[in-house]
């Protein structure tokens, strides 16, 4: 892979774009090559009231079931089962296991109307995550690499991308290169491990490591100049700045008082809500959140009910609180599934529910969305698309053109092949305010 | 496990007249020899040069980190570079196929193969037998048929040795049409999983095909387990009372009957509910039907109870060339860095592949070796073309080698983190292996401790015939363990029974949870969450350099005097000599005369430390994260 020619070309196109969009929010120190007299080719619909500067992307890995979560269907006792149903801020009904989030419903854009071709976890996820389906020839880069290659990040030495408790497979930066993919976090609470230089270790001696191996690293190259080496090798250079960065202490969920993380709540989902509030207060630009154990398929409501009762409270937290911190106006809150559940109930699985990828729900949150809004809606039973049908792809342009950032700019991979961030998708421009 | 039976029955005989191949040392090294002759036709033909062989110490680590997973210590590292024998590179593999790090490394592939997660999600079961059995298989080297065989046909008691392979289903319970989408990718690389929904527009599949082979191992209900239903509701009802009886319940009904699999599959099943061709009604009941190969078939109109048999003998049997060529591909693609056709799990005809007289010959040397992997890796191991050196470029083709040279390749998580504790703490396989923990647990004790194990008291309960029965075994067992107390103040004897390794013992990944931790060391590295096949990554990240930098490696090989590496300093006084035998500890070469004076250089100016700020370099260094 020539990563190398292809980050130069990929420069020309990130600069046309920035001209026209980007530049008021990117850090002019990162970009110093960038001119006024730069000519423009502006793609189209680019920088058209985005608010957005981060996203904060809460994937329910699993498949969330949208009947018991944000699409429930109150009239109909044989599709719902024991979930019952509240209504929220601003008139929105959610399910009963949700009573924290409706309490922030006139925050939120509820979109019903989710539709994926993708019905196993693997695809589905990966689809979610790259816009495009798992492809056994190429390596997509996630939407949190993609939002990184497009809008550059914002603080120069803390990671533009972090993953906490997530999976490696679905924010790797793919064909664009180790560079862009994200920092992962296994506990909140540890923060970034390692990223103080070791006790009992002088600055002296860890400089002079540093420099043997580098020296071994060079030479290393030399011999086997190779783009996978080559990048293990930048990275250490970026590890050395992060070690650096006054910054390290967005990392450090101690910081945070006692009441604050209580807001949030225990467990490894909330407290990583609460530490993606702070990476993005220190301008990290996207930070992923899993919450997992949504795959239903046995014992369905008892299932829900404990996922919702890890979710709704750290969620409910997350907007308050950014908004609070006056960051809920640049911080689009996502919150996205790989697919739905059926609204048949399998008696024989304990009253379980299997993939249901035609119809589903994710929500979106800040960054200019307007609250209070369901959009898009389901069958009288939850079970097809009867309105507003949106595509995985639509509904990432959708955060991408939250973002400002160009849903319709084709960057060709190392293999001379076209993508987008989000493909054909079209974004939903009037759940913005 | 007939098949399995039958194959050791005819091995037998055979060998008192002459050794199956898989056994014979000779039909081993020719076909090693007609490998490399492909091979060397295929640059002839291209008019390519033939690259040249690598030198003893890149290969040595190479064959350690392929076959064991692990880098040599330093003294296995010496020993074979100052052995002058002209065999010793054949010698090399013969010791590393046959030693104890080769199950561990194929029982981490084996793993993320067949998803192994310790603890389910939706199950209160436990895995522990499954995953002895698959570490087992291993060990043993069971004929990949056969392991296809037994896990595919399993049914019976999850606690039993002989039937532990039951775990294949039983853990996958409540998604049955997932497990054999993976099944098929697996075992067939044909992937399925678009027509659980749908006609595939791309491939052959349609839905309706799908159901017809799901239909054979359709219905993996738990063993008898209906003859607790009643007792099982009551103990649940009362939710305010969960004492000992409401425990005891749930032993019997989530780690007895939980782990159980009952029946042999139903050879038919319904549409799903929304079927949406026109070629058969939504609810409308099909038979078995498997989709190439030789046609097997089961009946719509009755239950056929051998289905899961049907359907693995037709997966290992009537798929010819498909399941052995799938199999040999992959040994290829762990042996050479890179498949054949790729990805491994979509199968190609051999006539459709960059190579095809190489794709056909391996697939036929499968079924010759009678699918003894351990034997056909040894075939790849002892190649010329294995030895081949390093070539830094990426493969030319998209879908798998182009032949030209070992590409460089980052290490697995797993061999890294073996290649650590390898530094850290010497050899790993001289430790003892985890072992399942048999003893039966009421809530979160052990009880009757040396009177009854899990293996016994599972074999009485599932052989329980009325709820009548059950009833009383339940209230005789309750009663027992009343007498008996819970287990109390575990003595230190008992506990040595139980090997158990928690995530932060110093052993090989394969002995540790499965999957690692969030916060573990092998999951910054890539390690697969074992949610989906194969879901491992080499990819590199800021996270993994600080690690090196100032984690794991500095707090147990850095900064502990008692490491292994540094035994091997011990009574040197040459400084020359100290950094060269680290250098062989992990880098398993000598410096070359440019580096030993930088290292040198480093040892005059600071001292005695200077050893740690070496090692610390070196560990950091690309040389030890990639396999050359």
């Amino acid at each position: 892979m020539n990563i190398g020619n292809y980050n130069k070309a990929d420069e020309l196109t990130r600069r046309q774009f920035m001209l026209n969009a980007a530049r008021t929010y990117l850090g002019v120190h990162l970009f110093p090559m960038l001119g006024s007299s730069v000519a423009s080719a502006a793609p189209s619909g680019v920088g058209t009231g985005s608010k957005a500067k981060h996203v904060i992307y809460l994937f329910m890995h699993g498949g969330m079931s949208h009947l018991d979560t944000f699409d429930p269907k109150p009239k109909k006792k044989a599709v719902m089962g024991p979930t019952k149903t509240i209504v929220g801020k601003a008139g929105v009904e959610i399910s009963g296991f949700l009573p924290k989030t409706a309490e922030v419903t006139d925050k939120m854009c509820i979109i019903n109307s989710l539709s994926s071709t993708q019905g196993a976890h693997e695809q589905g996820t990966y689809v979610m995550h790259h816009s495009y389906a798992p492809l056994g020839t190429i390596r997509h880069p996630a939407f949190g690499s993609w939002v990184l290659k497009l809008g550059g990040r914002l603080h120069p030495d803390l990671p533009g991308f972090v993953a906490i408790n997530t999976s490696a497979a679905v924010t790797s930066g793919g064909f664009f290169g180790a560079k862009y993919s994200a920092a992962p976090i296994g506990s909140p609470d540890d923060g970034l491990l390692d990223s103080k230089c070791p006790d009992g270790v002088s600055s002296d001696d860890f400089s002079r490591r540093l420099s043997l191996a580098d020296k071994l690293n060079q030479q290393f190259h030399e011999k086997y100049p190779n783009a996978d080496v080559k990048a293990y090798e930048d990275l250490y250079r970026e590890a050395i700045s992060l070690m650096n960065s006054s910054d390290l202490s967005a990392f450090d969920l101690s910081k945070e008082s006692e009441a604050t993380r209580q807001l949030y709540g225990s467990g490894k989902f909330a407290q990583g809500c609460l530490l993606a509030r702070r990476l993005v207060e220190h301008d990290v630009r996207f930070v992923e959140v899993q919450l997992g154990g949504w795959d239903t398929h046995y014992d369905n409501f008892t299932g829900v009910e404990g996922r919702c009762q890890e979710f709704d409270q750290a969620y409910a937290a997350l907007l308050t609180d950014l908004e609070a911190k006056g960051k809920l106006k640049d911080t689009l809150v996502v919150v996205a599934t790989e697919f739905g559940r059926t609204p048949e109930i399998q008696a024989d699985h304990k009253d379980g529910r299997d993939h249901h990828p035609s119809a589903f729900s994710c929500v979106l949150a800040g960054g200019g969305i307007k609250g209070g809004v369901k959009y898009g809606q389901t069958d009288s039973s939850g079970n097809k698309v009867k309105k507003d049908v949106v595509t995985v792809q639509d509904f990432n342009a959708t955060i991408a053109h939250g973002l400002g950032l160009p849903h319709d700019l084709v960057l060709m991979s190392p293999t001379r092949r076209p993508f987008k961030i989000a493909d054909q998708g079209k974004p939903i421009t009037s759940i913005f305010g | 496990m007939v098949a399995g039976l039958l194959l050791v029955g005819m091995a037998g005989t055979d060998a008192a007249e002459r050794k199956r191949p898989r056994e014979d040392v000779e039909y081993i090294k020719n076909a090693a020899l007609k490998v490399d002759t492909l091979i060397a036709n295929f640059y002839r033909n291209k008019k390519l040069p033939v690259p040249d062989v690598t030198d003893d110490a890149t290969f040595m680590r190479r064959a350690f980190l392929v076959t064991i997973g692990r880098i040599p210590t330093a003294e296995e590292a010496l020993a074979f570079i100052e052995i002058h024998d002209v065999n010793k590179r054949a010698e090399l593999v013969n010791h590393l196929v046959n030693s104890g790090g080769y199950a561990s490394h194929m029982s981490n592939w084996a793993f993320d193969l067949l998803r192994l997660r310790d603890r389910q999600q939706d199950n209160q079961g436990g895995v522990g037998p499954y995953r002895e059995w698959i570490r087992q298989s291993m060990e043993q080297n069971m004929p990949w048929n056969e392991l296809t065989n037994q896990l595919l046909g399993a049914s019976g008691n999850g606690w039993d040795r002989k039937t532990a392979a039951v775990g294949y289903y039983t853990t996958d319970r409540g998604m049955p049409l997932d497990n054999l989408s993976n099944s098929m990718r697996v075992f067939l690389g044909t992937r399925m999983e678009c027509a659980q929904c749908h006609d595939d527009p791309f491939g052959e599949t349609e839905r309706k095909d799908f159901y017809h082979l799901a239909a054979f191992t359709h219905g993996q209900g738990e063993v008898n387990q209906g003859i607790m239903g009643n007792l099982w509701e009551e103990l649940r009802d009362e939710t305010k009372t969960r004492g000992l009886e409401y425990q005891v319940g749930q032993l019997f009904w989530d780690r007895i009957y939980g782990m159980s699999l009952g029946g042999g599959g139903m050879g038919q099943m319904k549409l799903p509910y929304d079927y949406q061709y026109r070629d058969a009604q939504p609810g409308e009941i099909v038979g078995g039907k498997t989709p190439f190969g030789k046609p097997v078939r089961t009946s719509d109109r009755r239950v056929d109870g051998e289905g899961r048999e049907k359907f693995s003998k037709w997966v290992t049997e009537k798929t010819t060339p498909q399941f052995e060529s799938v199999i040999a591909n992959r040994m290829w693609k762990r042996v050479m860095g890179r498949g054949i056709y790729e990805p491994v799990d979509d199968y190609i005809e051999a006539s459709k592949t960059v190579y095809p007289e190489l794709t056909t010959y391996l697939a036929d040397l499968m079924r010759e070796l009678d699918y003894d992997l351990r034997a056909f890796q040894k075939v790849i191991l002892l190649t010329k073309t294995f030895q081949f050196a390093t070539n830094p470029k990426p493969s030319t083709l998209d879908a798998g080698d182009d032949f030209h040279g070992r590409k460089i390749d980052r290490l697995s998580a797993e061999q890294i983190w073996d290649s650590l504790i390898t530094l850290s703490t010497g050899d790993p396989d001289r430790l003892p292996k985890a072992a399942v923990d048999m003893r039966i647990y009421v809530g979160n004790k052990p009880v009757m401790i040396g009177k009854k194990d899990m293996a016994q008291l599972s074999r009485e309960v599932l052989e329980l015939k009325t709820e009548a029965q059950l009833r009383r075994y339940f209230k005789d067992f309750v009663e027992q363990v009343r007498k008996d107390g819970t287990g109390g103040e575990e003595s230190a004897a008992m506990m040595e029974m139980v090997h158990a390794y928690d995530a932060d013992s110093a052993v090989r990944a394969s002995e540790l949870p499965s999957p690692a931790p969030r916060e573990h060391f092998l999951y910054l590295f890539g390690a697969s969450d074992r949610e989906v096949v194969e879901a491992s990554s080499k990819e590199p990240n800021v996270g993994q350099m600080l690690s090196l930098m100032n984690g794991f490696v500095q707090r147990q090989l850095v900064n502990r005097a008692d490491a292994h590496l540094y035994k091997s300093l011990q009574g040197v006084t040459s400084e020359k000599e100290k950094i060269r035998r680290l250098y062989l500890a992990i880098l398993s070469r000598p410096p070359t005369e440019k580096e030993m004076d930088w290292m040198l250089e480093e040892v005059a100016t600071s001292g005695a430390k200077a050893y740690r700020n070496i090692v610390a370099a070196l560990v950091m260094s690309s040389e030890f994260v990639f396999l050359k």
